[in-house]
């Protein structure tokens, strides 16, 4: 980290609680425009719920379009909170301090979002809680065989989690806030929030031993969930485009690819929107952009060898499957796409130094791997259904409906509306964090050369 | 020992003339499918007749399959769902519970044979059919799956008479009643229906077929499982889904090889 | 032990470079009596397995069923020795300093890959060939102009590459070392050697710089190969043997484990040398606690991905499904099912998680032993499995499904004889190596006296690590 900027504490409270303390310009607009956008889905939704599912393009054999790819997606997002601070803060990797709080509250917001659509999607909404097992009134429990039972109960302790994950990380910085807030019924809530927070040693000790216990704890959760996700596609025998052995890890390692993307783009607009260059140096995209070769090239492997497989069969309905994902319209145009953006335009990008390290070209290449992987998803789920099935003529495709449109846009608007809401109130960057970085950071010299070194223990 | 109902479609017999359709959509309180909801791809028919065209004009051949639930022992359909809306009861039936189901059609997604349909508005029928809804049998409301049953209120009717009698459902007697509404209106008698327990057990653990068998169709079922050539095939049978409609194939003398549909 | 830096500040007489040269040159060159002892038995093993493998060779080759247990040590050799290079690979990209004394062991395990290619050569006989529309990775259509020895040709030659990028890993990261062999060893075979193969190495910072760079290619190329052999070898040795297997995780399984079973064997050579070699003074609880680390994780992965594919099968439930189920985890191999369960997940992740266990020096070597047992059956259940089915011509096969599952093959002499022979081959080559490229990275070591140095932090002294970019 050789551009590495050394800031005193004073310094780095007024940076990061600028946002807190006062208010940007653009802020109120940008939250007034988002929260129309979540209104008119909201109404898209009531109108749906009303009205039943025939306001929607869904159809026989359509019968999952947009609300379960954006329900994919989503929970495909949310995975970046964990991977990015679990996995960075177990292997104590140094890059990850001002990118883990963005991370984590996106995956609070995005798991929220992510629930949006399947809870809407339903037939009869207002009985959705009887996946849950809580009605004994009723009688009948939940069906345990059924991944729709694993998916509200793995999402539901992944947003508990996570949740906590932010609020336990959050602790001091709350307490910062308390110590430099002056209206007193603003002191009064921090106070509050913060548990009585003083920086005492034993504190220091409890807060990191509970970081690091959590990320351990919330790996298991972060794999569970997304294989379960999986499942809801991979169990049944009567797609075959989903019936394959790959798609939990597929999933996985496609949601830490859009997931880690995502990441980068938090990072780029908070460089621009609240001017936090100085701590979200060219050396953390760089960091960042390595990971997503990494990531994104193993991405395609396991993409590759679901492709091998489904070949090697040799069986009709698989290659007419694939015949329909590549090269008829619109699926084409769609896989073409999908494969420039998610794949072939960003990681030969990112093999150059200049793109990894400018927080533009970042922004511009995670974008499209986010736009690549929305198509993945949905080039699973719907050319995966339109297939030809044996013993009916109802072959068709798919055309969402404004509702559907606007009900996906009201995902991202909600969690958009989140992070801006959140970082009103709390600092986007982990003040404790940063001074921690400042504070192990050394240098060693050999030679004439001087490499950067960090304390350890 | 409970029964296990079945079905034997011959398919020889089939003429394509789709009187089981009409009398399965007013027995079972189907909506009215007009053409918009079969443009939209959401019209509702328990049962259907597939026509498929076979040789090239002027030798051309028309070929009929009825389709409806196949009442699978193993039914992908019903581990999937998650509040138990659609199970397997102990009379080998693929039920479906209107008022349990919430309307994820996870179902509708694992069912290999594209029967299972969705309410996607609020079913409605002209003033002058309101009269003709069948009482037995619930009218669904939007947002759930349903299917063929079976006519499983004709089963239960039958099931109280036979009490009231004392003598058994599957009594020659009480053919009529018991028959759904597609057997009974089938005009060459191409679908036959009873309790199968014995024919499809053993079908499904491989054993010896039983020396005679409960019912008509049960026999029917075993002759042309046993006979060298017979016709009998379920559909897609490499799935394991171990279903309880048996097709025969149709008898042709001037095809070369048999192919069956699977 | 309660914290990872007890050993702190080391021993005192390796301060400097020139210590810690001079003491592993030393090491280096002595060869103890009980070394040739530990060598002779593994020589002797080899010397049956020779032997057992004509036994073989005299049943011929047409009757695939009986080489299961030949073509399994060809994999388990693959999944381990040629795996252990990882722990050299990864955590060198990654510039962690824990890896500086054992990445050495970790790539002298590549020389047995020497040997396993030796093991490649009576494969090629062994798999069927693509006639009789047996699936394939290539794609075999009925009636296609396919040549039908088109997985040979691609499985040897990735195996090829895969030894010949590993050796020369190997010879690249001991080049320095050789060059200190050259400069301060007394005459004899090992400087002679050493002359010849440290190329004119003079430490100038151009060959220093080509030299990282190189190790750094040649790391990315051995992984990468490193996967493609495993996903060649279990697709074309493997699935394409059994009807109606089709698994697209498998590949990833198969080298999931080959990572497992990789981690697990240079942590059990590390645990021997710290233990018997008298290398205590460099490998130490650090090292065998991340690898402990590491084969917990990995334990685990291998769990999720073989969770999945075994959940898509018994959920889906077809008869193709339930037959491979059958075939390979509760039919027949039942047995070496279970075993691999017990010695690679549930073992593992239940004395794992237990602290006073993992942080320990005796812990992780127990769990490594328990891995690579498990790994041993692993590679019995699947490998003589697939090959005990006979594809060709055989009524029990049905478009592409197992109709009848066969009986279990227990190993006979030849096969016992097989199976000592290729664990001791494989240590044998290992040991005979140690003795001409020393067993612990030299210029590694040099190198973390520079990296490391320890500072007074308030009141504490505190270990200050150096990053380079």
């Amino acid at each position: 980290m050789q551009d590495h900027i050394q800031l005193d504490q004073k310094q780095i409270n007024d940076d990061l609680l600028a946002g807190v303390l006062g208010m940007p310009k653009w802020w109120l607009p940008a939250v007034l425009f988002l929260t129309l956008v979540v209104f008119a889905g909201l109404g898209s939704f009531g109108y749906m719920m009303n009205k039943g599912l025939g306001v929607t393009g869904l159809n026989r054999p359509v019968m999952w379009g947009f609300f379960i790819v954006n329900f994919v997606f989503w929970i495909g997002i949310s995975h970046a909170g964990i991977m990015i601070s679990a996995i960075l803060r177990l292997t104590q990797a140094e890059w990850r301090r001002p990118v883990t709080r963005a991370a984590e509250v996106m995956t609070v917001f995005s798991l929220m979002a992510a629930l949006h659509t399947p809870l809407f999607h339903v037939g009869r909404p207002w009985r959705e809680m009887w996946v849950f097992p809580y009605d004994f009134a009723r009688g009948v429990w939940p069906n345990v065989r059924s991944p729709f039972v694993w998916d509200p109960s793995a999402v539901g302790t992944y947003l508990i989690a996570s949740s906590l994950f932010v609020f336990i990380a959050l602790i001091p910085d709350l307490a910062v806030i308390r110590d430099r807030a002056v209206n007193p019924l603003v002191k009064k809530i921090y106070g509050t929030m913060c548990l009585g927070w003083r920086g005492t040693p034993r504190q220091w000790k409890l807060q990191a031993v509970a970081g690091i216990l959590l990320s351990a704890l919330v790996l298991p959760v972060f794999v569970s969930v997304h294989s379960i996700v999986s499942w809801d596609f991979a169990v049944l025998i009567g797609v075959e485009g989903w019936h394959s052995t790959i798609f939990a890890p597929y999933f996985i390692i496609g949601a830490i690819h859009s997931g880690v993307s995502a990441v980068a783009m938090l990072m780029a607009l908070s460089v621009w929107l609240w001017g936090l260059d100085k701590y979200l140096r060219p050396d953390h995209f760089d960091a960042i952009g390595r990971l997503l070769i990494v990531v994104a090239t193993t991405w395609f492997f396991f993409f590759f060898l679901e492709w091998v497989f489904a070949l090697y069969t040799l069986e009709g309905v698989e290659i007419s499957l694939r015949e329909l994902q590549v090269f008829q319209w619109p699926y084409g145009m769609l896989f073409l796409i999908f494969l420039a953006t998610a794949f072939f335009i960003p990681v030969p990008m990112w093999m150059f130094k200049s793109v990894r390290r400018s927080a533009f070209w970042m922004f511009f290449t995670t974008l499209l791997v986010n736009v690549g992987m929305w198509l993945e998803r949905f080039l699973i789920i719907i050319p995966g259904l339109v297939r030809r099935q044996p013993f009916t003529f109802d072959w068709g495709t798919y055309h969402p409906s404004i509702i559907e449109i606007l009900i996906v846009a009201e995902t991202f608007a909600f969690v958009a509306l989140g992070m801006l809401l959140f970082s009103k109130f709390f600092p986007l960057i982990p003040i404790f964090d940063i001074k921690e970085g400042m504070v192990v950071r050394d240098e060693i010299k050999i030679g004439r050369r001087i490499v950067p070194a960090t304390i350890r223990e | 020992m409970a029964e296990s109902w079945g079905m034997v479609i011959d398919l020889d017999k089939c003429t394509g003339c789709q009187a089981c359709v009409v009398a399965c959509q007013s027995e079972n309180n189907i909506p009215i499918n007009d053409e918009g909801l079969f443009n939209q791809r959401r019209a509702i028919e328990w049962i259907r007749i597939e026509r498929y065209w076979e040789g090239e004009f002027p030798d051309v051949k028309a070929r009929f399959i009825p389709i409806l639930c196949q009442h699978c022992a193993d039914a992908p359909c019903e581990p999937v769902c998650p509040v138990f809306a659609t199970y397997h009861n102990n009379e080998g039936l693929n039920v479906q519970v209107y008022n349990r189901c919430i309307g994820t059609r996870f179902c509708a997604n694992g069912c290999p044979y594209h029967v299972r349909f969705f309410n996607f508005w609020e079913p409605e029928w002209p003033d002058s059919l309101k009269n003709q809804l069948n009482p037995d049998v619930t009218v669904r409301s939007r947002g759930i799956m349903e299917k063929c049953t079976f006519c499983v209120q004709r089963i239960r009717r039958t099931g109280r008479k036979a009490a009231q009698a004392g003598i058994d459902k599957s009594d020659a007697e009480l053919e009529r009643g018991l028959n759904p509404a597609c057997v009974n209106a089938c005009p060459t008698q191409t679908l036959e229906f009873g309790d199968m327990i014995d024919v499809l057990t053993a079908v499904k653990e491989g054993t010896r077929l039983p020396d005679e068998p409960k019912s008509k169709a049960g026999a029917k079922v075993k002759k042309e499982l046993e006979e060298d050539g017979g016709r009998g095939y379920r559909l897609r049978e490499q799935l394991g889904t171990n279903p309880s409609v048996v097709y025969l194939r149709k008898v042709d003398e001037h095809r070369k090889e048999v192919i069956t549909h699977g | 032990m309660a914290s990872g830096h007890a050993e702190h500040p080391g021993n005192p007489a390796l301060v400097t470079a020139e210590d810690v040269t001079k003491d592993l040159l030393g090491k280096h060159e002595g060869t103890s009596n009980n070394f040739w002892r530990v060598a002779s038995v593994f020589g002797i093993l080899l010397i049956l397995g020779i032997i057992g493998f004509v036994m073989r060779l005299s049943d011929g080759v047409s009757d695939t069923a009986v080489w299961g247990y030949y073509a399994a040590m060809f994999a388990f050799i693959l999944t381990t020795a040629q795996s252990a290079p990882m722990v050299a690979i990864a955590p060198r990209i990654a510039k962690a300093h824990w890896r500086r004394p054992i990445s050495r062991v970790a790539e002298l395990w590549t020389v047995v890959g020497l040997f396993n290619l030796l093991l490649f050569i009576p494969m090629l006989w062994i798999l069927p060939p693509l006639s009789d529309g047996r699936r394939s990775l290539w794609f075999y259509f009925d009636g296609g102009d396919v040549p039908s020895y088109s997985p040979h040709i691609w499985s040897t030659l990735a195996i090829l590459g895969l030894v010949v990028i590993g050796v020369a890993l190997l010879w690249m990261s001991a080049l320095p070392d050789f060059a200190m062999v050259r400069d301060h060893a007394p005459d004899g075979w090992k400087k002679r050697w050493a002359t010849r193969l440290a190329r004119g190495w003079i430490g100038s910072s151009a060959q220093w710089n080509m030299q990282k760079h190189r190790l750094g290619i040649l790391g990315a190329f051995y992984f990468m190969m490193l996967i493609f052999v495993h996903f060649l070898i279990s697709v074309d040795f493997l699935i394409t043997l059994v009807p109606g297997w089709v698994d697209s995780l498998f590949p990833i399984t198969h080298a999931a484990n080959g990572l497992q079973a990789g981690v697990a064997t240079v942590l059990l050579t590390i645990w021997a040398l710290y233990k018997f070699g008298g290398y205590k003074d460099y490998i130490a609880f650090d090292q065998i606690w991340a690898l402990g680390k590491l084969l917990f994780a990995l334990s685990l992965l291998w769990f999720w991905f073989w969770f999945s594919s075994f959940n898509i099968f018994w959920y889906g439930g077809k008869p193709e499904e339930q037959a491979i189920i059958e075939l390979l985890m509760s039919g027949p191999y039942r047995w070496a099912f279970f075993g691999v369960f017990f010695f690679n997940f549930l073992f593992p992740m239940w004395t794992m998680m237990w602290n006073p266990l993992r942080r320990s020096t005796w812990g992780p070597p127990i769990i490594a032993a328990s891995v690579l047992i498990g790994t041993f059956l692993d590679r019995i259940r699947l490998y003589v499995s697939a090959y005990s089915i006979d594809g060709i011509g055989n009524p029990a096969i049905n478009k592409h499904v197992v109709v009848e599952i066969p009986e279990t093959i227990y190993p006979s002499l030849a096969d016992i004889f097989i199976m000592l022979g290729a664990l001791g081959g494989m240590v044998f080559i290992f040991l005979m190596a140690t003795r001409l490229i020393p067993i612990v990275n030299i210029w590694e070591q040099r190198e973390l006296k520079l990296y490391e140095i320890h500072k007074t932090f308030h009141r504490t002294v505190v270990k200050v690590l150096g990053k380079p970019d």
